[in-house]
């Protein structure tokens, strides 16, 4: 074995243009692909990170109540009984957040903007510390009643700064509009689409909006100990819950894949009224957004499957190449006894040793770019921030993956030799040996 | 050694003017509090009010539009009613201040909506404070901002914070007036954060003899309001047939708005 290795890396080295060429272009689509799992990785991330702090838990007990059929709203009423139950089932929770839920129209003396509202207890909400960055005021004024806090875009569309007034505007559940003064706080910066729909104002406050009583809340937001949990957790934390509120006599909701906006359709065609509960998971209220990984990982494959079918070719044709040069090499070592099999694992081994070689050095370049990336802080354009995110571009390191991808590749361009290799092995020596190139 | 002229002259100007200015500034607590007191209580009634209001709206590429509403008021229980009458699309439209909230009724959905202190009467540049009785010693805390000249008028300057707990369109107000009249000649209004939202004139002021008081009740015949933040946009405020007799006991009811509204 070590005398093929040996064989191999000499006719590289001896091959020293065809195989930098080659071995530039492997390592190429492999610091590509490098990057673009990172971007992904980084994606996925920050999206956990800043989904599960502005619109959900890792699991949530949220649900619809309807005083007609045909009219819902999405809130649990006496939270507290709900709470108890959440408490003593789940022993993995860190912290609950009891977070009140409401789409408003928010109104400024220049414009107005649609959004959702997120009634928050902003001492017990420790997530909202760390994921938002405050650009102006301050995040702990959200405690007095009657105030807001708005991102950048929303306050540069509705001309408003700190200090300065807004009215929300919102149907009861009785269908009566009702409107409440607030003052704006705090200004975060923007968070991508999130941003977007999201503000948040003291949950006493869009209690008082609502005309909700005290003991009526929008979600219990449940945050696992692991900072990000995985679905098999998640999933067994989900199954719990159902159980243990089913077996307290609450009316559960079937689990439906969406976020709970998305959901007013059909829970006011259904025909019933009262409290329904609703579990969901982390991932069924950022649905809507996940798209974005999702399309990021498709063109990730797309892209390496044209690339390695590029890479493909080379390689075929580059060890073609090889074999018709060295036929007459291979017929001499026919003759003096090498076994086909050893012929074949000579040219694999040619194969696998370029492909690891140049794999191995691409991946470290593209983690060396994703650093340098992520050192220089790029701010990246307000269309890619909706998908982002972030304002910075963030790429996250996945050693796992980045060594599958190590992994994968080179196996495809060992694999991908074997055609060739099979070929110069079958020769006979005699043809071999009189072979005129 | 050569003379600063330049000096000795702004030294000059400077000594005229600051005597003057330090004798007319600096009022006490106390009389800032009576001043409020005294410029609410020449606008208040203490009975019953019905006006005619004209509203002028302005607006940048828009077509002047005038409505015209009629007021009611009570002082004894602090209630009040903007009907309108004209145009005919706006006709049956108006609110109705009841224990502090301030409801808008609008026939063509047939629905009341709480509106806030904020809210815009009519889509105008006007707030429900224009139409009511003025309540500045209740609602805001003064101080003193010295004399000043407002054209030819010769005027004191207020500045308004308001009081906490206290729901009010802007919470932080200039007044400018009159030292000759006690009359409110200019009104300036703004948020929290500084940014001047309004600017009012009261160019005129009249007396009525009120029965319920007896006294005079002061009012401002036109009120021009300049909207600060869309320049180009203002109302002009008409109040016309000033009426100071006693109303229908039961009128400041969401279903006596809705009768007349049909």
């Amino acid at each position: 074995m070590l005398q093929l290795l040996l064989i191999a890396t000499r006719n590289l080295v001896q091959q020293r243009r065809r195989t930098l060429l080659l071995g530039g272009a492997i390592g190429g689509v492999t610091a590509l692909l490098v990057i673009l799992i990172e971007l992904s990785t980084g994606l996925r991330s920050t999206i956990l990170r800043s989904a599960t702090t502005l619109m959900t838990g890792h699991v949530n007990v949220a649900g619809f109540y309807k005083i007609t059929a045909g009219q819902s709203a999405p809130v649990v009423t006496q939270y507290e009984k709900v709470l108890g139950i959440v408490q003593r089932t789940v022993p993995e929770l860190d912290y609950i957040v009891e977070r009140g839920r409401g789409w408003a129209k928010v109104i400024s003396d220049t414009g107005s903007v649609q959004i959702g509202i997120g009634g928050v207890d902003i001492q017990h909400e420790p997530g909202l510390h760390k994921v938002l960055r405050i650009s102006k005021g301050k995040l702990d004024d959200l405690a007095q009643p009657n105030t807001i806090l708005i991102f950048e875009e929303q306050a540069e569309k509705l001309g408003v700064t700190v200090g300065d007034t807004l009215t929300l505007s919102a149907p009861t559940t009785r269908g009566t509009n009702n409107t409440l003064d607030v003052q704006v706080v705090a200004i975060a910066r923007n968070l991508g689409l999130l941003s977007a729909f999201n503000a948040f104002i003291p949950v006493g406050s869009l209690r008082a909006l609502y005309q909700f009583r005290e003991d009526t809340t929008g979600a219990l937001m449940l945050y696992l100990k692991q900072q990000e949990p995985s679905a098999k957790l998640v999933n067994d934390v989900h199954a719990r819950l159902r159980n243990a509120l089913e077996k307290a006599g609450y009316a559960l909701m079937d689990h439906d894949n969406k976020p709970f906006w998305q959901k007013f359709e059909s829970v006011n065609r259904e025909d019933w009224t009262g409290q329904k509960l609703d579990v969901t998971n982390w991932d069924d209220e950022i649905s809507f957004v996940m798209y974005t990984v999702t399309a990021l990982d498709v063109l990730t494959g797309v892209l390496t499957f044209v690339l390695l079918v590029i890479i493909a070719v080379g390689v075929m044709n580059t060890m073609w190449i090889a074999i018709r040069e060295r036929t007459r090499e291979v017929g001499t070592l026919r003759a003096i006894g090498m076994q086909r099999s050893r012929v074949l694992w000579m040219f694999v081994t040619e194969a696998f040793v370029l492909g690891l070689s140049a794999t191995a050095l691409g991946a470290v370049t593209g983690m060396i770019i994703c650093g340098l990336l992520n050192a220089a802080q790029i701010s990246v354009p307000t269309g890619v921030r909706l998908f982002l995110m972030s304002d910075k571009l963030t790429l996250l390191i996945d050693p796992l993956k980045i060594a599958l991808s190590v992994a994968f590749i080179t196996f495809c361009t060992s694999a991908i030799s074997l055609i060739p290799s099979l070929l110069a092995a079958r020769m006979k020596p005699i043809t071999a040996m009189h072979y005129i190139g | 050694m050569r003379f600063p002229v330049r000096l000795l002259l702004s030294i000059l100007v400077l000594s005229a003017l600051l005597p003057a200015r330090l004798a007319h500034s600096a009022l006490s607590k106390e009389q800032m509090h009576e001043m409020l007191n005294t410029l609410d209580d020449r606008q208040r009634n203490n009975g019953d009010y019905k006006a005619l209001v004209y509203l002028e709206q302005k607006e940048k590429d828009k077509t002047d539009i005038v409505r015209e509403a009629i007021v009611y008021r009570r002082s004894a229980d602090q209630k009040l009613m903007i009907l309108f009458s004209k145009p005919k699309s706006e006709q049956g439209k108006g609110y109705l201040r009841l224990e502090k909230n301030l409801w808008s009724y609008d026939p063509n959905v047939g629905k009341w909506e709480r509106r806030t202190e904020r809210e815009r009467i009519a889509g105008t540049d006007s707030r429900r404070a224009d139409f009511d009785e003025s309540r500045l010693a209740e609602e805001y805390e003064p101080s003193d901002e010295g004399e000043d000249k407002l054209g030819a008028y010769s005027v004191h300057r207020l500045s308004l914070k308001v009081k906490e707990g206290v729901d009010v369109a802007f919470p932080l107000v200039k007044l400018w007036v009159d030292n000759g009249t006690m009359n409110i000649l200019k009104r300036q209004e703004f948020a929290l954060s500084g940014k001047l939202m309004r600017t009012l004139y009261y160019p005129r002021w009249q007396k009525l003899y009120s029965e319920s008081k007896q006294g005079d009740f002061w009012y401002p015949p036109e009120i021009r309001i300049y909207d600060e933040v869309e320049k180009a946009n203002s109302t002009i405020v008409l109040i016309k047939t000033v009426d100071l007799r006693s109303l229908e006991t039961n009128i400041f009811t969401k279903a006596w708005f809705e009768s007349k509204s049909r």
